[in-house]
């Protein structure tokens, strides 16, 4: 496992490199400039160019380029332009909240998913499949900026049983804590919950139509074993690799989810640096999504390797 | 094909009980403590104590400090003073860390006194240095401030003792006031330190305990404040909220007390809801907007910009857009401004044959042109919907265009639009002079519109360079010279809001709409 990990890791610094560049220069095409939105409304030109040459923004590109680069390297990514503070302070701050939104979405898309996929794999009534698929359709295609709204509106407004935004005390004080992170939780992880039940339900018909199934029957193995010792593992691989891809999705919409519940993660973040055009804040947050993407298909594939001893034999 | 799906049915009966198990499970965590409960029940007593809870879209930017800037509207004047602030319908200084002053017979020589006993909120005493440190903080060229153009024109600052401050300017200005209204009173020995977030020491009624860069600040009471036994609240909780909507639920649910700049229609929804009010600044200094660049060849015609403006029904952006605050309006000027002309404030009503008639005149019938808007700023995207089907009802083919804030700032700047652009402006509200020395759309030496002309800074300067308020003999010209010119084709005047709860009292604001909570507190 470690020498394919390791095998993994020289592509891995690659994609890093050709992603920095991509995004270096990218954000340098598009149109806006990060002195000018420092400086505000009604500023001369002297005092934005005055701001550009405080920020090192006059220097050739490649240079700052390469600043940009040692300034991670040397893990002292600098200041942000906009913000102000320390960007590793910055990021370190938004990641922990963002990981906290996002690991509570994924316990909850986890338990729902599984649950409902579970249910639509098993269960035959007509009645009950219109039901369950109805809600995974639901949970697909409503976008989050529908049902978080929603349920602010219920929960937030009319009710008043949950805090309609913010963060709260978080993990420091939990009993609190939860209750401002239950909405946005639910609300980030209806798509992926939706998700990984069509995909559980799909594979677990696929793996009920096998014939080592029917050979466990005819050896008179118990429901229940039958089902979590054998249906359920192999009915899970395809569904931790749209596992994978969807952490990443879950990320993605954390952009919306925290502006809707004012929720200060990387979303709010980025949203924040890319709209001021704050240039390093902007590369370096987009260089950590890339490198979560990395890192999220790495674990993906090694935990399919340990869970399907055929693809541990391919890799080898 | 199926062959075991019958034989593996669920126990219905044992998962629906799970279910009923973990939903009670749920029931009795969430009887633990509310955090909606405690959020709404922190404020204490409501006369003195309690904490304000602040929502606002978008976070401070302190480097802008010494500008009028609307995400700092919310600390400008809670954590720092001014020399004087403006009454707000005769623009009469008041009094603020300036106790009195007087100006010499030719204009050019300003004396302060100053207040005694004033302190910083680290405990040092407030001096004349201070007041000739904060001017020299706006002269400095990376410091941005819409009155630079009056600072740039101090000749020597004298500091005869602590507590008096005499400015000699090279020239005679009308709007030198408004300088003093503007310009906080900072720490200068930490003003790298304030315009990167770091370091707020101020002399106002709250200083800040923390800021966290994106997210917002908390407030504690001043205790040592100079107004004897103010600030009445505890401190001030500010959250950065950047949807409009969410910010309106904040309020609704009880989260917060006072909600700043509601987009026009979530906040018109406060208006006859009980237990909540909809206070709307008296200094109504904002202005909507739509430019031309005048270097395009089809708007370098004046008719055509006089058509365009003739063809937009104002009425229908403040009724539609606007959720009824705000009134139409074809001049930059408040009704507090020394040029606000009632005769001339509904010159371009909505005439679309009159439109038409200009429009044919100047050959541009169905042309193109493209409409520029932030996209990001609610209002604008209703504005645009509005001017492109008005343009098209008077016979020009108007595509919109949405930009990025940032992207449309710097178009702006640099005279980037090839048609015309969608916006707002302020400033005038106070002194003319400053509207057409400062503000970007207007500024006669460089603006948006690229409107080069000689006889507009000529004019301009007339209004700027005199001794006390500009005649109405020189204020008329400038407001025939700009309906007549239209390079800006002013629509609603309008103001900026203030959602609040009932228990909100004693909000009031300053004339650059900044948040005065001297006698602000909550009531029980």
């Amino acid at each position: 496992m470690v020498r394919y990990v390791l095998r993994r890791l020289p592509s891995a610094i690659v994609v890093l490199l050709i992603a920095s560049v991509v995004i270096f220069f990218i954000l340098r095409l598009a149109p806006g400039d990060p002195a000018a939105s420092l400086a505000g409304p009604d500023a001369s030109e002297a005092t934005i160019q005055a701001i550009r040459h405080k920020l090192g923004l006059d220097e050739p590109l490649v240079t700052q380029y390469v600043i940009w680069l040692r300034g991670i390297v040397t893990g002292n990514p600098g200041d942000s332009y906009i913000l102000h503070a320390p960007i590793a302070q910055l990021v370190g701050e938004s990641l922990l909240n963002t990981v906290e939104l996002a690991l509570g979405a994924l316990v909850l898309a986890l338990l729902g998913g599984s649950l409902i996929g579970y249910l639509l794999g098993v269960v035959r009534a007509r009645w009950a499949q219109t039901l369950l698929s109805g809600l995974t359709s639901l949970g697909i295609a409503v976008p989050t900026y529908v049902s978080g709204v929603l349920l602010i509106l219920v929960f937030g407004v009319t009710w008043r049983v949950l805090p309609p935004g913010g963060i709260g005390p978080g993990f420091s004080d939990f009993a609190l804590g939860w209750q401002y992170l239950l909405m946005p939780a639910i609300v980030l992880s209806l798509p992926t919950g939706a998700t990984i039940a069509r995909f559980l339900a799909s594979s677990m018909r696929q793996t009920l139509d096998q014939d080592f199934i029917q050979t466990g029957i005819a050896k008179g193995l118990r429901r229940r074993r039958l089902m979590l010792g054998h249906v359920v593992p192999n009915s899970l691989p395809p569904v931790l690799t749209i596992l994978g891809i969807q952490i990443g999705q879950l990320l993605g919409g954390a952009i919306i989810v925290e502006t809707i519940f004012a929720w200060p993660g990387v979303g709010q973040l980025l949203l924040q640096a890319v709209t001021g055009r704050d240039y390093l804040l902007t590369q370096d947050l987009l260089l950590i999504a890339v490198l979560v993407f990395i890192v999220v298909q790495l674990v993906t594939d090694i935990i399919d390797a340990a869970l399907d001893p055929r693809i541990r034999l391919e890799r080898a | 094909m199926r062959r075991t799906h019958g034989r593996l049915r669920l126990r219905s009966k044992r998962s629906i009980a799970l279910i009923a198990l973990g939903a009670a499970a749920s029931l009795a965590l969430s009887g633990c403590v509310s955090a909606v409960q405690q959020s709404g029940s922190s404020n204490g007593d409501p006369v003195k104590g309690g904490t304000l809870h602040i929502v606002q879209a978008a976070d401070i930017q302190p480097a802008t400090l010494f500008s009028q800037n609307n995400p700092n509207f919310s600390v400008s004047r809670t954590v720092f003073n001014y020399l004087v602030d403006y009454d707000h319908k005769t623009l009469k200084p008041q009094p603020e860390l300036a106790t009195s002053w007087k100006q010499s017979a030719d204009g050019r020589t300003l004396t302060f006194e100053l207040r005694k006993g004033v302190t910083y909120h680290d405990g040092r005493a407030f001096t004349a240095a201070d007041v000739v440190g904060s001017l020299k903080a706006v002269q400095r060229p990376d410091v941005a401030s819409q009155v630079k153009s009056i600072a740039a024109q101090i000749d020597t600052m004298e500091t005869p003792n602590d507590h008096e401050v005499t400015i000699h300017f090279k020239i005679a200005m009308s709007n030198v006031m408004d300088l003093f209204l503007m310009m906080p009173i900072i720490d200068p020995a930490h003003l790298d330190e304030l315009l990167t977030g770091k370091d707020f020491n101020g002399t106002g009624p709250f200083k800040v305990e923390k800021y966290s860069p994106g997210q917002g600040l908390t407030l504690v009471k001043n205790t040592a404040y100079w107004k004897k036994g103010q600030p009445y609240l505890a401190g001030v909780d500010i959250q950065v909220v950047r949807d409009s909507q969410s910010m309106l639920s904040s309020l609704k649910a009880g989260q917060s007390d006072l909600a700043l700049d509601l987009a026009p229609l979530d906040a018109s929804t406060l208006k006859d809801a009980p237990g909540y009010q909809l206070v709307l600044s008296d200094a109504n200094d904002s202005v909507q907007y739509i430019g031309s660049n005048v270097t395009v060849p089809l708007l370098s015609d004046k008719r055509v910009r006089q058509a365009i403006s003739y063809a937009i029904d104002r009425n229908r952006i403040v009724t539609q857009v606007d959720g009824g605050v705000g009134t139409p309006t074809s001049l930059p000027w408040a009704q507090s401004s020394p040029a606000y002309d009632k005769a001339l404030v509904n010159h371009f009503s909505r005439d679309i044959d009159k439109s038409k008639q200009l429009l044919s005149e100047a050959g541009a019938t169905g042309q193109s042109v493209n409409v520029y808007y932030d996209s990001g700023f609610a209002p604008n995207v209703g504005i645009a919907e509005i001017v492109q089907f008005d343009l098209t009802a008077a016979g020009l083919k108007p595509s919109l265009v949405p930009l990025q804030a940032s992207d449309f700032l710097d178009k702006l700047r640099n005279g980037g639009f090839d048609g015309m652009f969608l916006t707002g402006h302020g400033f005038g509200q106070l002194n003319p002079a400053t509207l057409l020395k400062g503000a970007f759309p207007f500024n006669a030496d460089k603006n948006a519109s690229s409107f080069n002309s000689p006889d507009y800074k000529a004019l301009a300067n007339e209004v700027w360079q005199t001794n006390g308020v500009p005649s109405d003999a020189t204020l008329s010209k400038v407001n025939n010279f700009l309906l007549d010119q239209q390079f800006v084709s002013d629509l609603v005047l309008t103001t900026h809001t203030y959602g609040i709860t009932s228990k909100l009292k004693g909000l009031s604001e300053t004339m650059l709409d900044y948040v005065d909570l001297d006698s602000a507190y909550l009531q029980k």
